[in-house]
């Protein structure tokens, strides 16, 4: 498996408690990248700014990556242009939505 | 691409304790109510177990939830944090203090409220200073800041009106405007803090538990005007004393109430959750309850039946609108409060409970329904001034707001 499929797997685990998605199918990840050894960097965003769950999903984003043997250290970003739409969600994520 | 700002969330036990105080304020006003059903019925409002019963009611439970939820949401809402958690919880025990010893003294001894009032006002100001300093370091202040910006002056208004009747009862200054005072202490209180407060806020949370995206937010900037310019005429028609002005007033408000409801059903239709959650419904119906109580307002007072109808309507807004709005929001803000107190440090490590896994969403209809059909009836005894309808309709209110608090409490156990 590639580093970066072990990262998406892991952050499978990270679901927003008010949807009950997970930030992968939920498109909230816009980038998976490894700036030096044993380092990933995620950019990711919420669904709406101001969202009142922005310090628990990013924190579990975190702690989800730790667990992985090959990093020592997991940046997080929270950004929030571009605006989050729900075209970013994945099929998985609109049939969870029953959509 | 913008980085966000770091986020800011609030000592959990700041947020609970005003909602833990806020449950025993509910429990003990329905009490009241109850104790008092004869007076109510017969239309005395003004005597001292009735003011102890609403004080306690709007100060000791609307008036705590919304502080409490203030110290959890704005610091997420607005990106900005809380200007001094240790100042909050200061704060928390002056108003607690003044909010049960007011409306101790307004039962026993209303003469003697004036010091738990002033310590009340205290804790309110304290509270509003709080959120200055907050909404002052936010960045970038937008139409939902001048929503809640609004709703706290009116607030601080409010309060000011409410010491001025006391100070007024003790010393007879200002007792020429009393009535004029009382009037504008009510408006500002119900449709200035807690109407504006509930617009500022839903325009947040409507999108967020409905998931709505590419809505627009343009009539919020005629919303807040029409209804504003409405409250502020409504005060003038109180001193001045016209009631062609108030009628006018009160069509202002009722139109700038419309434009809210038809910007949130817009907001809806975007929506991309197939079914929302009942006590989310809960709370978009209230808002159309507020609205046909307006429209009521608007048509007493056009056909000269407003002095008759402004007790009931007032007391139908404050639980239909105000009331069922809060509790439709709590059931969505408490389970967030515990989940976040207790599962933030664990998501992505272990499998986590969701929100609605916090709370029994089943328990929440028969709360509901046994709170609309109360209220109803206690609605309909007031108009036809009947105590055999009065009662049953206020135990089963009663009943369904022990059921609301064993249901919030519960959460804890999770």
């Amino acid at each position: 498996m590639e580093l970066k499929d072990k990262v998406l797997e892991n952050l499978k685990r990270v679901l927003d408690p008010e949807l009950g998605i997970n930030v992968v199918d939920l498109g909230l990840i816009y980038g998976i990248d490894f700036p030096e050894e044993e380092t990933v960097h995620i950019t990711m965003t919420l669904t709406t700014p101001g969202c009142p769950l922005h310090d628990s999903i990013s924190s579990g984003v975190k702690y989800s990556l730790e667990e992985l043997e090959e990093f020592k250290n997991v940046d997080v970003d929270i950004v929030w242009e571009p605006a989050w739409s729900p075209e970013r969600m994945t099929p998985e994520g609109l049939r969870q939505l029953g959509r | 691409m913008i980085p966000s700002q770091s986020a800011n969330e609030t000592n959990i036990k700041l947020p609970f304790s005003f909602i833990f105080l806020s449950i025993i304020s509910i429990l003990g006003a329905q009490a009241l109510l109850l104790l008092h059903g004869d007076s109510i019925v017969n239309g005395q409002f003004r005597i001292p177990g009735i003011w102890s019963a609403a004080h306690l009611f709007i100060l000791g439970w609307a008036l705590m939830v919304a502080m409490g939820a203030m110290y959890q949401l704005v610091p997420v809402a607005f990106l900005t944090p809380i200007w001094s958690e240790k100042f909050g919880f200061i704060q928390l025990a002056v108003t607690a203090i003044g909010t049960f010893s007011f409306a101790h003294f307004l039962f026993y001894n209303p003469q003697k409220a004036l010091i738990p009032g002033i310590i009340t006002m205290i804790g309110i100001l304290m509270f509003l200073f709080q959120m200055l300093m907050t909404l002052r370091k936010q960045a970038k202040p937008n139409i939902l800041t001048l929503y809640v910006g609004t709703a706290l002056l009116c607030l601080l208004a409010t309060i000011f009106l409410g010491v001025t009747m006391l100070t007024s009862m003790k010393t007879g200054i200002a007792s020429s405007h009393y009535l004029a005072i009382f009037k504008s202490h009510l408006l500002l209180g119900t449709t200035g803090w807690f109407t504006l407060l509930i617009f500022g806020f839903s325009y947040k949370m409507v999108p967020m538990f409905s998931l709505s995206h590419g809505f627009t937010m343009k009539p919020a900037n005629y919303v807040y005007p029409v209804y504003v310019i409405g409250l502020l005429t409504a005060i003038v028609s109180f001193f001045i004393e016209s009631n062609t002005l108030l009628t006018i007033a009160l069509l202002l408000m009722f139109i700038g109430f419309t434009l809210f409801m038809y910007h949130i059903s817009l907001i809806i239709k975007k929506k991309l959750k197939k079914k929302l959650d009942r006590p989310f419904t809960f709370a978009l119906i209230s808002i159309i309850s507020g609205g046909v109580i307006h429209l009521a307002a608007f048509l007493s007072s056009l056909f000269g039946v407003f002095n008759q109808t402004a007790g009931p309507l007032l007391f139908m807004y404050l639980i239909f609108w105000i009331a069922f709005s809060i509790i439709g929001y709590l059931y969505k803000i408490v389970p967030f409060l515990w989940w976040t107190a207790k599962y933030s440090k664990e998501i992505g490590k272990k499998e986590v409970p969701a929100l609605k896994d916090m709370i029994d969403e089943r328990l929440a209809l028969p709360v509901f329904v046994f709170m609309i059909l109360g209220m109803a009836g206690v609605g309909l005894s007031l108009f036809i001034s009947s105590t055999a309808v009065f009662f049953p309709s206020q135990i089963l209110f009663t009943l369904a707001c022990i059921l609301f608090c064993a249901a919030i409490l519960k959460i804890i156990t999770k």
